[in-house]
């Protein structure tokens, strides 16, 4: 028994804004003799937008009739009903993510892009999302090795480890094609980043705002510190004294870079890095070009294995179209009329299974909670469990009880209760809930999930013969 | 470490094959944990010329006589009374009739016919029957986790079940006489699979709606691979008691209540 989804990316970035559509398709993987097992089984794009550059209306602030128009003709010109969208996601990335209304941009186009489409920012997920839609996922998850993507856009370079499916660790760094803009034709420079601002003083050459360019070479000093850091980032080469000066929020900290032998590169950048010599470097009125072909003779290509991305400029919207949205595990139990739920924090608990003890799990339920208290109220959380693998009625019991418990405060307040865990009990976890929750009470329990502390959630409504439902775990980083 | 290395290791299938490497000096640790990982097979037993390490063989022999222990031991009285069981027998009288003559494992005698149609009375919408089968060890790894949890969740559907029935002796077919006799709705049985090496504590769950004797097979909803390392006992109660709900609300089990699920969604 198969079913689809149709799933919408949206990528806001630094310079440039794209849509994609794909259609997912979700079947049970478990024999007839077996617990249903709903997996996403396939991903296919369906359609492919235009890249237009991201509207801006004065360099601070995104443009947004502009970007929604964008979005309806596209949804027109694909032949596609914005009903039809049931899941999908919206990143804004990059320097962009830094305008002053990018956080009311996003949340506004999620509502208006479909149903259920989330709002999503935050170089870490970005690189992640960069990094799954280049096709490393899946590069290393056929070869069983772990795998770094660069993704060089406009204004930053984001880095993602993968293996397989999980997340390594991301890194992100002020790197990109748009950081310095030339006229192709007059070769005046109309912009540069603070931070190469910097770089240009330090290294005391003579370019600014507004002055024109006898040659390209007069960039290179500039270039060279790019390409050694990005070198550094992947653990390649002596360490650049701009190092930490280039860095966005992190480098690499969970993991030592030079291990990793893999490496693909997306982002416009990478489709530089193809082209030929001969053709003006400032065609696209940026450093990209030159950095692109700085970036091909650069030492990474010696000490790494570099793989063929299967996107590179379109790596981030695909990510965001494809993967993600997971789904919940099979057997689950919730009250759909709560459904939607949108931007949920996590509320984490490593649960000891021999030493549980509902009061003290109720306790610290209870206590965590007040870190969601927003002016004297609390905001709804999802509690998430771990370690609770196989556990005896017993248990299960004791934990639905400290939830209840627990979360005493959310019940008198009637927000619907969600709960969540890495481990397949969720349907039963349920039933126990309902058990000690008030007649009627609405209440969301699902499994095999992983997210972190400080992640938030979103789940839509069920999907696949309302057997799961659709997951989806950012980040909300606005910056 | 060296407290550790004088402790005695008093059964060998204590040790967790996934989590033990026996390659010496492997290139790629992380990546052969990895593969290991991804199945219950032996891999990395690693040997002593053509031959396995002692290790090995013993822990293949451990896991071959746990798995026919499960076979021909009996599950313990104790459990039986523990949970309130109505206690029966098949008309098989030895294990090893058991094993030879599956066609007496799927009959009770007039005698247990009666002890039955005694105790349990009104024709119950649900009935649970709970069978030794092959794997006596399943039943008491799982089922003090699994009932209370398959009762839970009727409770969440407004059911109950009452009065379990326990067979020794027991293959699936006689759940359709218990049917009979009961004059049950849905007639659900746990009872232990055929242990292998990489369990011997696996149970399922066949379940039948209004099961008649020499019914097709075709009738029955199976929910296999109950254990703790497979579907963790109280998450496979709970998807039983649903399937238990849409059997009662469809007057349909196995095949049959696949199609009128996909008739519905579609």
């Amino acid at each position: 028994m198969e079913s689809t989804v149709l799933s919408v990316g949206i990528d806001i970035g630094t310079s440039t804004t794209q849509l994609v559509l794909s259609r997912l398709t979700l079947q049970n993987k478990a024999s007839s003799f077996s617990v249903p097992n709903i997996v996403i089984s396939k991903k296919e794009i369906i359609y492919q937008s235009a890249i237009i550059f991201t509207p801006l209306m004065d360099g601070y602030t995104i443009d947004y009739p502009q970007i929604a128009q964008f979005v309806a003709q596209e949804y027109l010109n694909a032949g596609i009903d914005r009903e039809a969208i049931q899941i999908g996601a919206i990143i804004i990335t990059g320097e962009t993510a830094r305008k002053e209304n990018a956080e009311r941009v996003v949340q506004t186009l999620s509502h208006d892009a479909g149903d259920f489409v989330v709002a999503t920012a935050g170089p870490d997920l970005e690189g992640i999302l960069a990094a799954k839609g280049a096709g490393a996922g899946k590069y290393s998850k056929g070869k069983k090795a772990p795998i770094i993507n660069l993704d060089i856009g406009g204004g930053t370079t984001n880095l993602a480890a993968l293996d397989g499916d999980q997340v390594l660790d991301t890194a992100c760094f002020d790197i990109g094609g748009r950081l310095i803009r030339i006229d192709p034709i007059s070769m005046e420079v109309s912009y540069i980043a603070p931070k190469i601002k910097y770089l240009i003083h330090q290294l005391n050459i003579g370019v600014h705002e507004g002055s024109v360019l006898q040659s390209a070479k007069q960039l290179n000093p500039i270039i060279d510190v790019l390409v050694r850091v990005l070198e550094n980032s992947v653990g390649v080469g002596e360490r650049n004294p701009f190092f930490d000066h280039l860095i966005t929020n992190h480098s690499f900290s969970k993991l030592d870079p030079s291990l990793v032998r893999l490496i693909t590169f997306s982002g416009g950048v990478a489709d530089c890095m193809e082209q030929d010599e001969t053709q003006n470097p400032f065609i696209y009125g940026d450093i990209g070009l030159l950095l692109g072909r700085k970036l091909r003779e650069s030492m990474i290509f010696q000490h790494k294995t570099v793989v063929h991305s299967h996107e590179t400029i379109r790596a981030t919207v695909v990510g965001a179209g494809s993967y993600s949205v997971t789904v919940s595990g099979s057997t689950i139990s919730y009250t759909q009329s709560v459904l939607p739920l949108r931007n949920i924090p996590i509320l984490r608990l490593a649960i000891e299974k021999a030493k549980l003890d509902t009061g003290k799990l109720a306790n610290c339920i209870k206590n965590q909670l007040e870190v969601f208290r927003i002016n004297g109220v609390l905001a709804n959380v999802a509690i998430y469990m771990t370690g609770l693998s196989s556990p005896t009625f017993a248990q299960l019991q004791s934990c639905a009880k400290a939830i209840r418990l627990g979360a005493d405060e959310l019940i008198k307040n009637e927000v619907p209760l969600i709960v969540m865990t890495d481990e397949d009990i969720a349907k039963a976890l349920g039933h126990s809930l309902f058990t000690f929750l008030p007649p009627k009470y609405p209440y969301v329990c699902i499994d095999r999930i992983r997210v972190g502390s400080g992640d938030y959630i979103d789940i839509g409504e069920p999907v696949a013969h309302a057997a799961v439902l659709p997951v989806s775990v950012k980040t909300l980083l606005f910056y | 470490m060296e407290q550790e290395k004088e402790q005695i290791l008093s059964d060998i299938s204590q040790i967790n094959m996934k989590e033990q490497l026996l390659v010496p000096n492997p290139n790629n640790y992380e990546g052969y944990m990895k593969i290991k990982s991804f199945t219950p097979a032996r891999l990395g037993l690693w040997r002593c010329g053509p031959r396995y390490k002692t290790q090995s063989v013993l822990r293949f022999r451990a896991d071959h006589a746990a798995a026919q222990d499960s076979v021909f031991s009996s599950v313990n009285p104790e459990l039986i009374k523990e949970m309130q069981f109505i206690a029966i027998q098949t008309l098989c009288q030895s294990k090893d009739e058991y094993l030879t003559r599956p066609d007496l494992g799927r009959r009770f005698s007039k005698e247990n016919e009666e002890k039955i149609k005694q105790q349990i009375t009104g024709h119950p919408k649900i009935q649970l029957v709970v069978g030794d089968g092959l794997s006596s060890a399943a039943i008491e790894a799982n089922i003090k986790e699994i009932i209370p949890s398959i009762k839970q969740g009727l409770n969440y559907y407004d059911l109950d079940c009452e009065k379990h029935i326990f067979v020794k002796y027991c293959r699936v077919g006689v759940m359709d006489q218990v049917g009979e006799i009961t004059d049950a709705d849905v007639v659900c049985m746990l009872i232990g699979e055929r242990p292998g090496l990489a369990t011997a504590q696996s149970m399922s769950a066949y379940i039948a709606y209004r099961p008649t004797m020499g019914m097709p097979e075709m009738r029955r909803t199976v929910v296999s691979n109950i254990h703790a390392q497979g579907i963790p006992p109280v998450e496979a109660g709970a998807y039983i008691s649903e399937l238990l709900y849409k059997m009662l609300h469809y007057k349909k089990s196995g095949l049959d209540l696949k199609a009128v699920e996909n008739e519905n969604d579609n």
